[in-house]
């Protein structure tokens, strides 16, 4: 047993009860053979906000970009990926100006 | 103003082709100014070249592939300057002030599209006009006065050496109007001084600024654009079905998870988003790790750390564009355009400057003396870093110029804009002093070997823009970022550092840039579904417009200014980046990953996807007649093809 590190940045933060600045941490606990899937599923379904704008269907969509110890998903890591205690994951919303 | 030349533009028939009744949502008519014999006229265009260019950067490249052949360079007087507008231009769809301006820029002496909002669409069709195509140069600095069928070009003798801004107050003054009643487009001291990267600004902050459109109209002594809001009537096809697609796309904006972060505060959230993936260039590509607590750079914090009040465009319901008043340190009380997140990067981080208030007063400094913020940015990083290093010495400049000085900035701004020691070099871009200067120098320098620059990322870690930037026939991004994807067949998301993922990313989302900037529409509002912008169209014009027809005309108008590019002698063999540009970061999220070694199969891919011969880069007969441009593969492969 042991956590997870999860932080929410900036505008996600909107889609977990915070004000769209800044960032808010959780502390996922996981159990042997948790992956980066069943830590995101863990969290958004207790946000469903977050829950409509990380998924289509079962896969990622367009709209959060994860990251996985400070690397983009699809690098090093992907949903399937085990996770193990003390590492961490970011959800960043995607940009689209600028 | 007394008018040197003033008209009443005839209205000439319509052609025989054009039995049709004109689409809705367009004026109908083309504004010709001739500098050199001061005779403006106007011209019809037929429904059937209206349903194939839409307008903007369509109408625009049509404009440029015929009438600027190879040996008219970009400071030619019969260069063309267009300034157009699109159907939606002027209708109540959100951001509809849009001006695309195409002409062949001095940066590149190649093709540029590059857009600005506020209202000088909706003015100019209000006014009976669809685009306004300048060629000639005049002999005493002109202005273009446009009221109705009154057209004018008018003394600007008192405008000169005036930055934007002055001269947007000067010309109000004189008419009497405010706001949005004039929409004034004009060049600084930089376009004035044919800087390669001068900009058009217009309307307190909006900017056209690439590929140095703003030298091409100083070259043509050409100091402003003043368009009056006309009184011309301007209707929809489909006014109720207009109305319902505009509504849909503002729910898509407000509702939509990621679009509704620029609804609410424009792309000031790019800044904290970029750098945590290490997408924000600090110290000219030096760093991707912000000394500073990012806390004062969150959207929100950017915005309520000035006095604010919003600045919309023509018809538009985002909370995106605001002025803002310095509140503190040598500047406070000064009224600015709230930096883009580009300006944010060029005039802050990429030379290393970290305060929010002087970053946003060296912003609207650099739009009011005319120049590209991000070619400045790069300019500037550069010359800092080169102090830094000794490679340009104190004495060369003039004052003393280290990271983050943003008083030194302006100096510097000033040294290039008049011309002034170090200045005259520098005020042909970065490319061309870097290549003056030689290595060590050179090696330090952000560019494209065609002379264009990034916009302000870092492309090392956002491998699509800098495939886009350096393959676009735009002198800029072509093809744009990722907006939903996987309405034309693009996954969601690719690996961004497997070189032909990102390729194959690129060539699939292309078309759907060139479609929006050929509407009249603030890219910023298109963040929506294309579908939405198909029935908007359609509503707007009466045709059927489907998401595909969207596409093929986009990549159509992209493989136009191919073309014009090749003509230019921008050829595949300019397509590769600066030392720098593609160098490995050294720390921050990309830290390690090389685009260079990747370089080779990224432009294969590409070539291969978007159907262009890798040799000449010429588009494939197959690829012309996919798009329905026949005509041009005759003219690129000759008739035996």
């Amino acid at each position: 047993m042991g956590t997870v590190a999860v932080e929410v940045v900036s505008w996600v933060t909107k889609f977990v009860g915070g004000d769209g600045s800044g960032r808010k941490m959780f502390e996922e606990p996981i159990v042997p053979g948790a992956t980066v899937r069943s830590v995101l599923e863990g969290l958004s379904t207790r946000y469903p906000e977050l829950h409509a704008a990380l998924w289509e269907g079962r896969e990622l969509g367009e709209h959060i970009e994860v990251l996985v110890n400070d690397a983009v998903l699809g690098i090093a890591h992907t949903l399937e990926s085990p996770l193990r205690p003390g590492d961490r994951l970011a959800l960043l919303g995607q940009f689209m100006g600028g | 103003m007394p008018a040197l030349s003033t008209s009443t533009p005839s209205r000439a028939k319509r052609p025989a082709s054009a039995a049709a009744p004109r689409p809705g949502g367009y004026a109908g008519q083309l504004l010709r100014v001739n500098l050199t014999t001061g005779k403006i006229w106007s011209e019809p265009w037929s429904p059937e070249d209206m349903r194939e260019l839409i307008g903007g950067v369509g109408l625009g490249a049509r404009i440029l592939y015929r009438e600027v052949p190879v040996h008219v360079h970009w400071d030619h007087p019969e260069n063309r300057l267009v300034l157009a507008t699109g159907p939606l231009a002027g209708l109540p769809v959100w951001g509809t002030g849009g001006l695309t301006v195409v002409t062949r820029g001095a940066g590149t002496d190649g093709p540029t599209s590059t857009q600005a909002n506020g209202f000088f669409g909706a003015n100019l069709k209000y006014s009976g006009y669809d685009a306004v195509i300048v060629q000639g140069a005049s002999r005493k600095w002109v202005y273009l006065h446009i009221h109705d069928d009154v057209v004018e070009l008018r003394d600007a003798s008192h405008l000169v050496g005036k930055d934007t801004w002055q001269t947007q107050d000067l010309l109000s003054a004189e008419y009497g109007l405010s706001g949005h009643q004039l929409s004034v487009y004009s060049i600084g001291p930089a376009g004035e001084g044919l800087v390669r990267f001068a900009a058009i600004q217009g309307d307190y902050g909006h900017v056209a600024s690439k590929n140095g459109c703003g030298a091409v109209m100083g070259k043509k002594k050409l100091k402003a654009v003043a368009i009056v809001r006309g009184t011309h009537g301007l209707a929809a096809a489909d006014p109720r079905g207009l109305v319902q697609a505009a509504d849909d796309i503002g729910h898509d904006l407000r509702t939509d998870p990621t679009a509704r972060s620029l609804y609410e505060y424009g792309t000031l959230p790019g800044v904290v988003n970029l750098h945590k993936l290490g997408m924000l260039p600090i110290k000219n590509y030096t760093t991707n790790v912000s000394p500073v607590d990012l806390g004062p750079w969150e959207a929100r914090q950017l915005r309520e750390g000035f006095d604010h009040r919003g600045h919309q465009c023509n018809a538009c319901g985002m909370h995106h564009c605001h002025m803002q008043v310095i509140r503190s340190g040598p500047h406070k009380g000064t009224l600015v355009d709230e930096p883009e997140y580009e300006g944010w990067s060029g005039a802050g981080w990429t030379i290393g400057a970290t305060d929010p208030q002087a970053v946003s007063w060296l912003n609207t400094e650099l739009d009011r003396a005319g120049l590209d913020v991000n070619e400045f940015g790069w300019l500037c990083g550069w010359v800092m870093e080169c102090v830094e290093k000794g490679y340009i010495t104190r004495a060369q400049l003039g004052f003393d110029l280290r990271w983050g000085d943003v008083e030194g900035a302006r100096k510097l701004v000033d040294l290039i804009v008049h011309r002034r020691g170090l200045g005259a070099l520098l005020a042909e871009g970065v490319k061309r002093a870097a290549e003056k200067l030689g290595p060590p120098a050179q090696d330090c320098a952000v560019y494209t070997l065609k002379g264009a620059v990034p916009r302000g990322h870092d492309h090392r870690a956002r491998w699509h823009e800098m495939l886009d930037t350096i393959t676009s026939g735009t002198s800029t991004l072509e093809t744009g970022n990722p907006v939903h994807p996987t309405e034309v067949g693009v996954p969601a998301r690719v690996d961004p550092f497997d070189g032909v993922a990102v390729a194959k990313m690129v060539a699939g989302l292309r078309g759907r840039l060139g479609f929006e900037d050929s509407l009249g529409i603030c890219i910023f509002t298109t963040r929506t579904r294309l579908e939405n912008l198909c029935r908007a169209l359609g509503a707007a014009t009466g045709w059927s417009y489907t998401v595909d027809e969207a596409i093929r005309f986009g990549r159509r108008t992209g493989a136009i200014l191919r073309a014009c590019s090749l003509r230019c002698g921008i050829t595949p063999a300019t397509e590769y980046p600066s030392t720098r540009y593609a160098s490995i970061p050294v720390d921050g999220p990309a830290k390690g990953q090389s685009i260079a070694e990747q370089w080779g199969k990224m432009l294969d891919t590409w070539y291969a996807e978007v159907g262009y011969d890798r040799k000449t880069g010429k588009p494939l007969p197959a690829t012309c007649k996919a798009l329905g441009a026949e005509w041009l593969a005759k003219e690129l492969w000759g008739r035996s093809r």
